[in-house]
């Protein structure tokens, strides 16, 4: 309605003239938007612009205006530097551990959880494996150094049976093996929430009827639970191999040792160190930069697969 | 309808083997604590398990006079209670044009969120950006850069949309302006989803880590869990303590009540933690 006027009174191109009209009568909308908009701006935007530095040679003092243009450089850098070849395997490792070994844990956890009858005996577990979630990385570390530390439970388990004492946090052995087992603890049991609600929705009627045809209760999980968990799973698999990359700064960062830097540094943990540590800026916002685009193209690729397998299943 | 002896013992034997895993997950806790209650002689020894042994309140009495410690718990509960209030704000008011289909810019807008959650900027250039806003080693830096995320934006925006628009119509026709209808119509009957995404900034801005290591190093600036990985890693004042011959705590016990307690505050309010942020799980979706 609105809009038909506006056309017929004012002879200027369709959109401008309902984007001006649309803000005349809107004009709140437009001041509330305003300070999450300089939000995105200053801590987004403004940041990506600025990974033009990774084609210069970038000097504080300089800015990045003045500083030298190089093209290339560090590009051609990184692809033989062995530092990079490192953090590359390392991340990809962990990230396949990850997918692997890490994911399917919830789902098992949830289909138990199902089987259990006693509301209170089902609260008292949920309580116990959700609490690690809420936890910061840097108390999990603590906990986990304290754990597989000498005099923690890990080497007194050991002694125990007659084994040695093991500094695991040193070994570079043992880092992939804790990332997994602190991963596990922290996040599998929080990652039930999801399944669980998925299981709430299902059609009661299915169990009923399976129930008169005497289905055991093995049998229904594996007729009827878990192929109607399959959308949801498959859709959480595809977001979080999206994420691949996203190993988390804060996990590794507490669990690293200069020991384990050979097997544990990461993308994240590298560019940190050498990056802001000690102020190499251009190159590792070229190793950024490069994580950044892989990262892009993995998102995308499989946020656009889980819109493809169930309707809601994206992130947008 | 009675259930199989055999689905009986299906069902007892999973509800026995979670109950064992629920406990192991309890365990790195159990000992942390039993750790802090426990003496010097006894962590000396590496016999504390999952009961103090030989039980005293020394570290305790140790770590809770530690000044700089109090001084790490205030700066991050300053820095929560600020940071959520202003990232409800600052979020409830972007959501709310973003779920109108009036507001032309929405779609742009939304374009324009998404796209920061697909590119992310390589950290140095966010760091050099932040530091040139003079947020370095400034309190600030706690705060500001975690008052909005894409994330919490289509949260609210979904439930935005769900409100009936004949309430609105109706206190439009009342003459109510459009800030006002925010905040004396909308947000009053959004307690749950402000409850839920205020816990999740909430919890973000506690446990946050890597923006204090980046940019707070003023140590009198320290957010908790900064100051807590400087006294539970190496090289720092508690390291040096075992040296010390008269006193009944190691390393290893001041460590494990420093790890208590700042695992408290989360434990007070794990109720409503596990509630809201179980309802926030089902939300998380930028479409619609």
């Amino acid at each position: 309605m609105s809009k038909k006027n506006t056309a017929v009174t004012m002879p200027l191109p369709k959109s401008k003239t309902s984007l001006v009209h649309n803000i005349k009568k809107y004009w709140p909308y437009y001041i509330m938007v305003l300070p999450g908009v300089v939000f995105f701006i200053l801590f987004k935007y403004v940041p990506m612009l600025g990974s033009v530095i990774a084609f210069q040679d970038y000097s504080v003092f300089k800015g990045i205006l003045s500083s030298e243009w190089v093209g290339l450089k560090h590009f051609k850098t990184l692809f033989t530097y062995s530092d990079f070849q490192r953090i590359f395997t390392n991340t990809l490792l962990l990230g396949l551990l990850k997918t692997v070994l890490i994911f399917p844990i919830p789902v098992v956890l949830t289909l138990m959880l199902n089987e259990v009858k006693n509301i209170k005996v089902k609260k008292v577990i949920q309580t116990s494996i959700y609490i690690p979630y809420f936890l910061s990385w840097v108390i999990v570390g603590g906990l986990i150094f304290d754990l597989f530390g000498v005099g923690g439970l890990f080497n007194n388990a050991r002694n125990a049976l007659g084994m040695d004492t093991v500094l695991a946090m040193q070994k570079e052995t043992w880092f992939r093996p804790i990332y997994v087992i602190s991963s596990i603890w922290k996040e599998a049991g929080w990652g039930t929430v999801v399944y669980l609600a998925a299981i709430s929705g299902i059609d009661p009627s299915l169990y009923e009827s399976a129930a008169i045809d005497g289905a055991s209760r093995w049998s229904r999980i594996k007729y009827i639970t878990f192929p109607l968990l399959i959308p949801t799973i498959l859709t959480l698999f595809l977001l979080n191999i999206g994420s691949f990359l996203e190993l988390g700064f804060d996990q590794v960062f507490n669990l690293i040792t200069p020991m384990t830097y050979s097997v544990g540094d990461i993308f994240d943990t590298y560019v940190y160190r050498v990056g802001i540590q000690k102020a190499q800026y251009s190159f590792t916002t070229a190793v950024g930069l490069f994580q950044s685009v892989i990262g892009l193209i993995l998102v995308m690729t499989f946020n656009k697969l889980a819109n493809k397998f169930s309707d809601d299943g994206g992130l947008w | 309808m009675k259930e199989s002896v055999k689905d009986q013992i299906f069902r007892n034997v999973i509800t026995f083997f979670l109950l064992i895993l629920g406990f192991i997950a309890l365990v790195p806790l159990i000992s942390v604590v039993a750790m802090s209650f426990s003496s010097k002689a006894a962590a000396d020894m590496n016999i504390v398990n999952l009961l103090p042994v030989g039980f005293t309140l020394e570290s305790w009495k140790y770590i809770l006079t530690d000044n700089g410690l109090w001084r790490a718990f205030f700066i991050t509960f300053a820095a929560t209670g600020v940071g959520t209030a202003l990232a409800l704000t600052v979020t409830s008011l972007m959501a709310y044009p973003l779920s109108k289909t009036e507001f032309k810019m929405g779609r742009l807008l939304m374009l324009f969120v998404i796209i920061t959650m697909i590119f992310k900027a390589p950290i140095v250039p966010y760091f050099l950006t932040v530091k040139g806003m003079g947020l370095f080693n400034n309190p600030l830096v706690l705060v500001l850069p975690h008052i909005l995320t894409a994330y919490n934006l289509a949260i609210m925006r979904t439930f935005f949309k769900a409100f009936p628009a004949e309430v609105e119509e109706a206190a439009k026709i009342d003459g109510c302006g459009y800030f006002k209808m925010l905040y004396k119509i909308i947000l009053p009957s959004s307690k749950a989803v402000l409850t839920t995404v205020g816990l999740f900034y909430a919890v973000t801005i506690w446990n946050q880590f890597q923006h204090p290591l980046m940019f707070i190093q003023d140590t009198k600036l320290f957010p908790l869990q900064l100051k807590i990985r400087q006294l539970i890693g190496g090289g720092s004042e508690i390291a040096n303590v075992s040296l010390v011959a008269n006193v009944n705590y190691t390393e290893a016990t001041l460590s494990a009540a420093t790890v208590v307690f700042a695992i408290i505050p989360i434990i007070a309010v794990y109720p409503w933690l596990q509630k809201y942020f179980a309802q926030g799980a089902m939300l998380g979706s930028v479409k619609g």
